[in-house]
């Protein structure tokens, strides 16, 4: 009976730790998009959030950026900066590498999901 | 008994969930930058009081780097050589001048950093993109000879007209300079990814793995994995404009002081030196496949394998990235030449 319940707690102590490392993985790879001028926190977005695709209108002095939100990506979609880097750059779903446009000070990285990479070249 | 042996089981198995607990990574110090053009990010593992050394470092390295290169800063080395109408000028650089004209030399004149008079026809500096009439470009490219630049001692000399852009191997260089000057045994250092460098490896000691842009789209085609080694990548998408149906990228031929066409969309070099990477990247676009791969077994002592990408799909990489090397997700079934 005792070695019934001991067996019983040992079962119980072996889910409760696979739930707590599938909460933990879950808490990891829920992918938020932060979206940053001058290194100032202007957006964060949790992308897996997002059901119906929207476009965030961003501008100060330098100039504007359209960035177009959908679930589990995010991009640039216009800007009115001189060499259109962070336009042709596209989509970024993942933290590998942030989207920057350099003349306007603004970075878009994703935070929350690794892409088994630790960096990107090119 | 059987409950003693129960208990120790149990005991055993909690011990070991906490163990692998600690077994984590450490959390590493991150942080992103801008600098040299470009935004710049750093990972660095080691205790908080190294890293926090290790990032004044690098603050105050790219902050003088960046006084000293800077083509449009006034005062900066740069500058004065490209405003001084032929004098003498003494500089803080001469030992990137010195290696850069080296690598310049080695590859013969593939790699030019004179070509900042074109860079600028082009308004790469600007972003007022224009395409150069042939005649502007004829004399654009009679302005590119590195060979003119003279270097004795700390004083550089350039011809009036001609100005240096060291844009090719500047990052490269402050890439070697701050993995000897950081300190620390485990760091990834990404100079605005195309050119990255790995100081020893991960804290589990595994590489890092990075990624290899597709020249063709938004993923990565293939893996890298470095250890104590430099990247850098040059491609024909990083930076273009488009005219009249016509992509006109910022890699420029010397010879042409046009955007370099041979056949090529992305070079990526891996060497130990960032200096090497961030040059021969450059040098290996203008050169194409053909005369890039007998480059590469004509010049061992420089220590570096490449990886090409070419117009028409075709991934080549040298034999020297064996075990390195992989496709990434979704390019498994790429065919991949290994060049001997």
């Amino acid at each position: 009976m005792r070695t019934k319940i001991i067996l019983l707690l040992l079962a119980s102590a072996v889910a409760a730790s696979a739930a707590l490392l599938l909460l933990r993985d879950r808490a990891i790879s829920s992918p938020s998009a932060r979206i940053t001028r001058d290194g100032v926190l202007l957006e964060e977005i949790d992308l897996e959030q997002v059901m119906e695709p929207y476009s965030l209108l961003l501008q100060d002095e330098r100039g504007s950026n359209t960035v177009l939100v959908e679930q589990g990506r995010i991009r640039i979609s216009e800007a009115d900066c001189p060499d259109q880097i962070c336009v042709n750059q596209g989509y970024i779903s993942d933290g590998t590498v942030p989207i920057v446009c350099l003349p306007h000070k603004l970075i878009i990285e994703i935070v929350g999901h690794k892409s088994g990479l630790d960096g990107g070249a090119g | 008994m059987k409950k003693r042996v129960v208990s120790a089981a149990l005991a055993l198995m909690m011990g070991a969930s906490l163990l692998a607990g600690c077994e984590k990574q450490p959390e590493p110090v991150e942080f992103t930058t801008f600098a040299m053009d470009t935004v710049m990010s750093f990972t660095l593992y080691g205790d908080k009081e190294k890293c926090a050394n290790a990032r004044s470092i690098v603050g105050m390295t790219l902050s003088d780097y960046e006084a000293a290169l800077s083509p449009t800063r006034e005062n900066s080395d740069v500058f004065r050589v490209n405003q001084a109408e032929g004098q003498p000028v003494e500089v803080g650089i001469s030992q990137l001048l010195e290696r850069a004209l080296e690598l310049c030399t080695v590859t013969g004149g593939t790699l030019d950093i004179t070509a900042y008079p074109a860079v600028k026809a082009w308004g790469f500096t600007t972003g007022e993109h224009r395409v150069p009439s042939p005649v502007e470009l004829e004399e654009l490219a009679g302005k590119i000879d590195c060979t003119a630049v003279k270097l004795a001692g700390n004083v550089a000399t350039l011809p009036a007209g001609m100005e240096l852009d060291l844009g090719a191997v500047a990052k490269g260089y402050v890439g070697d300079v701050l993995a000897g000057q950081i300190g620390l045994t485990s760091a990834l250092l990404d100079l605005g990814q195309s050119t990255i460098v790995a100081v020893g490896s991960k804290p589990g000691g595994e590489p890092w793995r990075i990624g290899v842009r597709d020249p063709e789209g938004e993923d990565y085609f293939a893996v890298v994995e470095l250890s104590d080694m430099a990247m850098g990548t040059s491609g024909g998408y990083q930076r273009y404009f488009e005219e009249d149906g016509v992509t006109y990228w910022h890699i420029l031929d010397p010879e042409t002081a046009a955007p370099a066409r041979s056949g090529l969309t992305s070079v990526t070099v891996v060497s130990p030196s960032a200096l090497v990477c961030d040059g021969l990247s450059t040098a290996l676009f203008v050169m194409g496949l053909e005369e890039g791969t007998q480059f590469w077994r004509d010049h061992p002592e420089l220590e570096f394998e490449a990886i090409f990408v070419t117009e028409d799909g075709k991934i080549c990489r040298t034999a020297g990235l064996e075990g390195r090397f992989s496709l990434a997700n979704g390019y498994e079934d790429r065919e991949v030449t290994v060049l001997e």
